[in-house]
């Protein structure tokens, strides 16, 4: 498949910079600032593309500030596609001006995240690091670290893992384990699993998917990212649907058609989890469990809310698990994690991670419910030890286990 | 001199008018029926340094610094309705009409241009200059607001027009708001287009114990006034409307309007402060026993004392300006006990260059602005 | 550069923007006209302000002070090159008076984020234009900004009590206040909509509204354009003055719909969105009038929103619509005339007729209760001869609208886009008058030169020593 380098003209065209976006960015929010603003980076692209001045190392600054929240894309009344146009940027970036940092952050997300040992040897790594209380000794950019959950020793991958199918299946579904998501959140696939089990699919999650390449696009690695898609569009080919309970992953799923042959179909089939099971109560095919009332509140990752457009899922999974959902955020400004943001723009990650802090105490619940792990890792991380955060799904599996 | 003399009565020619008894005497009075037979007369009393006075009704000459005229300059023959525009709900009327023709006229179709309640003879143009709104204010804001095109006829004489005819407008500068209040410093306001409202179908009042707390109770009442004896909100509507009113504020509807009548006394002020801080002064005027009529939520009180009341007086001044306030005679400017406006604004030196770019010579009501400006 | 050097040792690197692809973002607005920005700053204060007017007239460089960027008319564009003040950081709400209803902001507060702040205490800041979401009340001072509810509330300024203002010599003073009617002339109001010529508006203080306790929105189709716009005239005929009466035409109503995706009537010749508010009594029978008036010009259908997530989609729609436009062409052009309401009607059918004689892409959504009309042509700009041909038809919408007895801007300000057009409303001798009333602020003309007056307004012809041949007599 032809990839394009860089927002096509067309693409460019798209915009008449009227500034609506410019409110729902949170770099600009921050800074007041239009070089960190979406129409500011749009102007640049422009500008770039016409050559009226060289990509240098300014260029790419206002590239690399981006968090790819993508809030931006749906505050746009002309429908400008905002999170392609600034992947096909930073791909063109990383082409014409390479340098050894990119070289690095490329490396990362588009190889090393396929490496499945490597993976498990860091989460042995952090599990240890965790047990020995030796965090406070990480470098600034790792304190992240904060906010992971405890880790295993011994990590165990839902890759591969083939649950028994009902005597009438509803239907088969192919869960996409993802990269870090498989190791560092199994408690999470394995609410998922149980939930869609219960529900009556047969769920695989078939041995020859890789990482969605979401980072690897995100980053400019156009040609690592087109390669994982296309093998994964192989692995989870035949099965009626496809699930990630990631929300980054499943946004990126859903961009399929741009990244592989037979792409579209991919797309087609993708299902957020909160979107899926907030269907299936729909439809009484999950019961809505009692439950105490008690709050929760909600945190929307950008790539649920703002790439997906899901905005009641989630809080129909928390009423359905017997809870009252909380609003936090009426713009659903970006909590500052956005993947590997939150280690390349530690400033940045820890000034918006603050402000939802500061926006989840006025909510008041000391539940919160994230749909993405980037989320959960900086919200628990800037939370501290009085909250419980976790993913809808765990929430909801929770209370029918009750 | 005589040179000049003449050359004046040829200006004057056909525009003499008799002088007028209430205003200072001076050897020329003129009342212009036409904007450029007043921008001449401006013209030629810049050249040669002749001080003009402005003249509408004679109801509200009591504001400001008193002026040392060599001519008078009447509006009593700019008095025509130039053009009402019914369902534009726009009029274009001269300075010299009176608001009570105005508003009758106006009434009639039922609309409204929610000019202040005034003695007879108030002119338009009058009122205008001087910035005043009524007790409406609350409702339908200050009137300058409404002010949507002015011309002028400026200090140096030249026939200028700002703004335009239309409710909404923001082409070039609003000299429409600038000239209102302005008090004839920056020249003669000849011709405006005010902008309308329809009248309400029905209107009422009800008495009420606490004007704050009225305010916050009735939606937008047209006005909630404390007075000496009690405190009354009025209202406006339909029927339906005025009852539901009456209901939320928790008291008897009684039909009609009734302002209070104007306070007449020895030396009348007008007190304005943040609407908030009106309640400590309201009680300072219980304290001294002075007559007032309170606009709550506007943070306006009108206000008659006797002589010999300087000292309480100047506390109260002082009160309201440390509020970013003030206090500002209406009445005797001429007292000489008293300043007529207070503290000289901090934005006394802008001023200054903004009366000079429409009146070089200074000649335009010279003196009557704070500050002597 | 002195100027950049100066200016970092003030503000510190990080808040001045210096290099080249930097200026370029910043070199426009929301409309189509680029300028030259010699450098961008970003200050924090009122001090910060003042000390970066003073910079620039160190070095005899013109000033723009600049907010969102959402102005359309180019009044943030630098007419000639220009140190470029940007108060997007000025965005503290510094006090909320709930008793006397009013709250002090830096300028650099978004209009909404002000009627969220305010909305706990049931009152809210009454201009609401389109891109309220993202402009600043900085900007809305500069530009006496309107929007929908501006026709029963009035634009900006009559919201606007007073502003903290930096002089053309980096002072600082206070004009208008809390106290009605401050004593002396009320340059507060010469400030708002004086789009940054004569000073910078560094802080606000703005009247907030009460929120009404009852509100009804109608959505009124009607197929055509003509009887859309009688039922305007009639409702204003008849004694009431809605809240908010706005009108779409059908390819605006399809290009909104494509982004909200809310069930608009797309196969409407026009739509008005018509709003009353009061109590229940008032609005409810004022809804009743309206809708008898629509039905009797000929309305095809009366949609009246349920709830408040209808009415907010409703409104979403009618904000969004210049933004929705580059679904139909990348580029938009459009005008901001004011016609009296009584001749709506005729100057709509000019205006479609001059569409149509031109053969451009034309979409209509406006103010239809003041008269303010927004002629927008979408068109793309790389197309030979299509700019100058879409000027040009602008400009007849601009001339017929005045010959109608409108004026040039209701609400967007005449910036750089109408300078030249002023001519067509204003006299020699008023422009001349205006000019010098910038003067007396700014006499050394280095606050945003170039905007608002066309070049050659100052006529010294009329000179008073000139005698009496300088006007009429």
């Amino acid at each position: 498949m032809q990839l394009s380098l860089g927002p096509t003209q067309a693409q460019l065209d798209s915009c008449v910079t009227c500034g609506l976006c410019l409110p729902h960015c949170p770099t600009f929010r921050l800074t007041g600032d239009e070089t960190a603003s979406p129409r500011g980076r749009l102007t640049a692209m422009g500008a770039i593309a016409e050559g009226a001045v060289a990509a240098d190392e300014v260029y790419a600054r206002m590239l690399s500030f981006c968090l790819q929240c993508r809030a931006c894309e749906a505050a746009c009344p002309s429908l400008v596609p905002f999170g392609q146009m600034m992947e096909g940027a930073r791909a063109r970036l990383a082409r014409e001006r390479p340098t050894t940092t990119g070289r690095i952050r490329r490396l990362l997300v588009g190889k090393l995240l396929n490496l499945k040992w490597l993976l498990a040897l860091v989460t042995s790594g952090v599990g240890l690091v965790q047990r020995l209380g030796i965090m406070r000794l990480l470098p600034r950019r790792m304190r992240l670290a904060r906010g992971l959950r405890r880790q295993r020793v011994f990590p165990h991958s839902a890759v591969g893992v083939h649950d028994v199918a009902p005597a009438v299946p509803a239907g088969s579904v192919a869960l996409l384990a993802g990269c870090v998501m498989d190791q560092w959140f199994p408690a999470v696939h394995d609410a998922t699993r149980g939930v869609l089990s219960m529900a009556g699919y047969k769920v695989d999650s078939p041995e020859t998917q890789r990482c969605c390449g979401a980072l690897a696009a995100h980053e400019g690695a156009e040609r690592d990212a087109a390669r994982m898609a296309e093998r994964n569009v192989t692995a989870l080919q035949g099965y009626d649907y496809i699930v990630s309970d990631a929300a980054g992953c499943s946004a990126h799923l859903k961009d399929y058609g741009h990244w592989a042959e037979g792409g579209g179909s991919v797309a087609a089939r993708t299902r957020d989890i909160t979107e899926f099971v907030a269907e299936l109560i729909d439809t009484g095919r999950l019961p809505e469990v009692d439950g105490d009332g008690g709050e929760v509140a909600i945190h929307d990752p950008c790539h649920l809310r703002h790439a997906q457009r899901i905005v009641d899922a989630p809080r129909k999974i928390v009423r359905a698990a017997g809870h009252t959902p909380v609003e936090i955020d009426p713009d659903g400004l970006c909590c500052g994690a956005a993947g590997l943001y939150m280690v390349y723009e530690p400033d940045t990650a820890e000034a918006l991670g603050e402000r939802k802090r500061e926006q989840v105490e006025m909510a008041g619940p000391t539940t919160v419910v994230s749909a993405n792990p980037g989320c959960e890792i900086q919200l628990r991380a800037h939370l501290g030890k009085g909250y419980r955060v976790l993913h809808p799904i765990e929430l909801y599996w929770e209370a029918l286990n009750r | 001199m005589t040179v000049l003399k003449a050359e004046l009565a040829r200006l004057a020619k056909g525009m003499f008018a008799d002088p007028i008894p209430a205003a200072p005497s001076v050897e020329l009075t003129v009342a212009p029926a036409q904007v450029e037979d007043a921008a001449a007369i401006l013209r030629f009393a810049s050249k040669v340094g002749l001080r003009v006075l402005f003249w509408g009704g004679g109801t509200h000459q009591g504001i400001g610094n008193a002026v040392a005229p060599d001519i008078v300059m009447t509006t009593h023959r700019l008095d025509k309705i130039v053009d009402w525009q019914a369902e534009d709900l726009t009029i274009v009327v001269e300075a010299g009409v009176t608001v009570s023709d105005l508003e009758a006229q106006l009434q009639q179709r039922g609309q409204t241009a929610v000019l202040p309640e005034s003695p007879a003879g108030a002119t338009v143009g009058g009122l205008v200059a001087a910035g005043l709104s009524g007790w409406r204010r609350l409702r339908y804001g200050p009137t300058r607001d409404r002010i949507l095109e002015v011309v002028l006829a400026t200090g140096d004489g030249r026939v200028v027009r700002g703004g335009g005819p239309l409710v909404k407008n923001v082409t070039g500068y609003d000299l429409p708001r600038l000239a209102t209040g302005s008090l004839g410093s920056l020249g003669l306001i000849a011709r405006l287009c005010l902008k309308l409202w329809p009248l309400a179908a029905d209107r009422g009042m009800v008495e009420v114990a606490d004007p704050q707390m009225a305010l916050r109770t009735a939606y937008r009442p047209l006005a909630v006034i404390e007075t000496t004896e009690r405190s009354v909100a009025y209202l406006a509507g339909t029927r339906a409307e005025l009852e539901a009113q009456a209901a939320r504020l928790g008291g008897r509807l009684v039909a009609g309007h009734r302002w209070p009548e104007p306070l007449a006394g020895p030396r009348e002020f007008v007190l304005r402060v943040p609407a908030g801080e009106i309640g400590w002064f309201v009680d300072e005027m219980r304290v001294n026993e002075w007559a007032f009529q309170a606009a709550h939520g506007v943070g306006e009180v009108r206000l008659v004392v006797d002589r010999g009341d300087d000292e309480q007086l100047a506390r109260l001044r002082e009160e309201a300006e440390n509020l970013g306030g003030a206090l500002v005679a209406y009445s005797s400017p001429e007292d000489g006990v008293f300043d007529p406006w207070g503290a000289a604004p901090e934005s006394a030196d802008l001023q200054r260059r903004v009366k000079a770019a429409f009146d070089p010579a200074g000649v335009a009501n010279p003196g009557i602005l704070p500050g002597g400006i | 550069m002195a100027l950049v050097d100066d200016l970092r040792s003030t503000l510190g690197s990080d808040r001045v923007r210096s290099h080249p692809l930097e200026l370029i973002v910043y070199d426009k607005d929301a409309g189509v006209t680029r300028g030259e920005v010699l450098a961008a700053a970003l200050p924090e204060t009122t001090q910060e302000v003042a000390a970066c007017v003073r910079i620039a007239a160190a070095h005899g460089v013109p000033v723009v002070a600049r907010g969102a960027g959402t102005g359309l008319a180019g009044g943030s564009v630098p007419a000639e090159p220009a140190l470029l003040i940007v108060l997007t950081r000025l965005n503290q709400i510094w006090e909320v008076d709930e008793v006397a209803r009013t709250a002090w902001v830096g300028a650099g507060v978004l209009n909404l984020d002000l009627s969220r702040a305010t909305e706990h205490l049931g009152l809210h800041y009454a201009p609401d234009p389109s891109s309220q979401a993202a402009c600043t009340v900085g900007g809305n001072v500069a530009t006496n900004a309107g929007g929908p509810h501006c026709l029963a509330e009035g634009t900006t300024v009559a919201h606007i009590l007073g502003v903290e203002f930096v002089t053309s010599d980096g002072d600082v003073v206070l004009l208008g206040g809390k106290a009605p009617d401050p004593p002396g002339l009320d340059l507060r109001a010469v400030v708002v909509g004086s789009e940054g010529t004569l000073g910078v508006v560094t802080k606000v203080l703005v009247k907030l509204t009460e929120n009404p306790p009852a509100v009804r929105t109608l959505l009124l189709t009607f197929d055509s354009i003509q009887a859309a716009a009688a039922t305007v005239s009639g409702v204003i005929a008849a004694g009431i003055v809605p809240a908010a009466l706005e009108m779409m035409d059908q390819p605006m109503v399809v290009a909104v719909e494509g982004f909200i995706k809310a069930g608009l009537p797309v196969e409407a010749a026009a739509v008005l969105l018509a709003e009353l508010v009061g109590l229940e009594e008032g609005a409810a029978a004022e809804a009743a009038v309206v809708e008898r008036i629509a039905t009797a010009a000929g309305a095809t259908s009366v949609r009246v929103a349920a709830d408040e997530s209808e009415r907010a989609v409703l409104w979403k729609a009618r904000k969004n619509a210049f933004g929705a436009v580059a679904q139909a062409a990348p580029d938009y052009y459009l005008h901001d005339t004011v016609v009296p309401r009584t001749k709506l009607v005729e100057v709509m059918t000019q205006i479609y007729e001059i569409g149509e004689r031109n053969n451009i892409r034309m979409l209509n959504v406006f103010h239809a209760g003041d008269g303010n009309l927004h002629p927008l042509v979408a068109y793309d700009r790389r197309e030979p001869g299509m700019s100058e041909k879409v000027r040009a038809a602008a400009e007849e919408m601009v001339r017929i609208s005045v010959a109608a007895g409108g004026s040039l801007t209701g609400e967007h300000g005449v910036g750089l886009e109408k300078r030249d057009l002023m001519g067509l409303v204003f006299e020699d001798v008023d422009l001349d008058a205006q000019a010098r009333l910038r003067d007396a602020f700014d006499p050394n003309g280095r606050m945003n030169p170039g905007k608002v007056l066309p070049a050659g307004a100052r006529c010294f012809d009329f000179d008073l020593m000139a005698g009496q041949d300088g006007g009429s007599s």
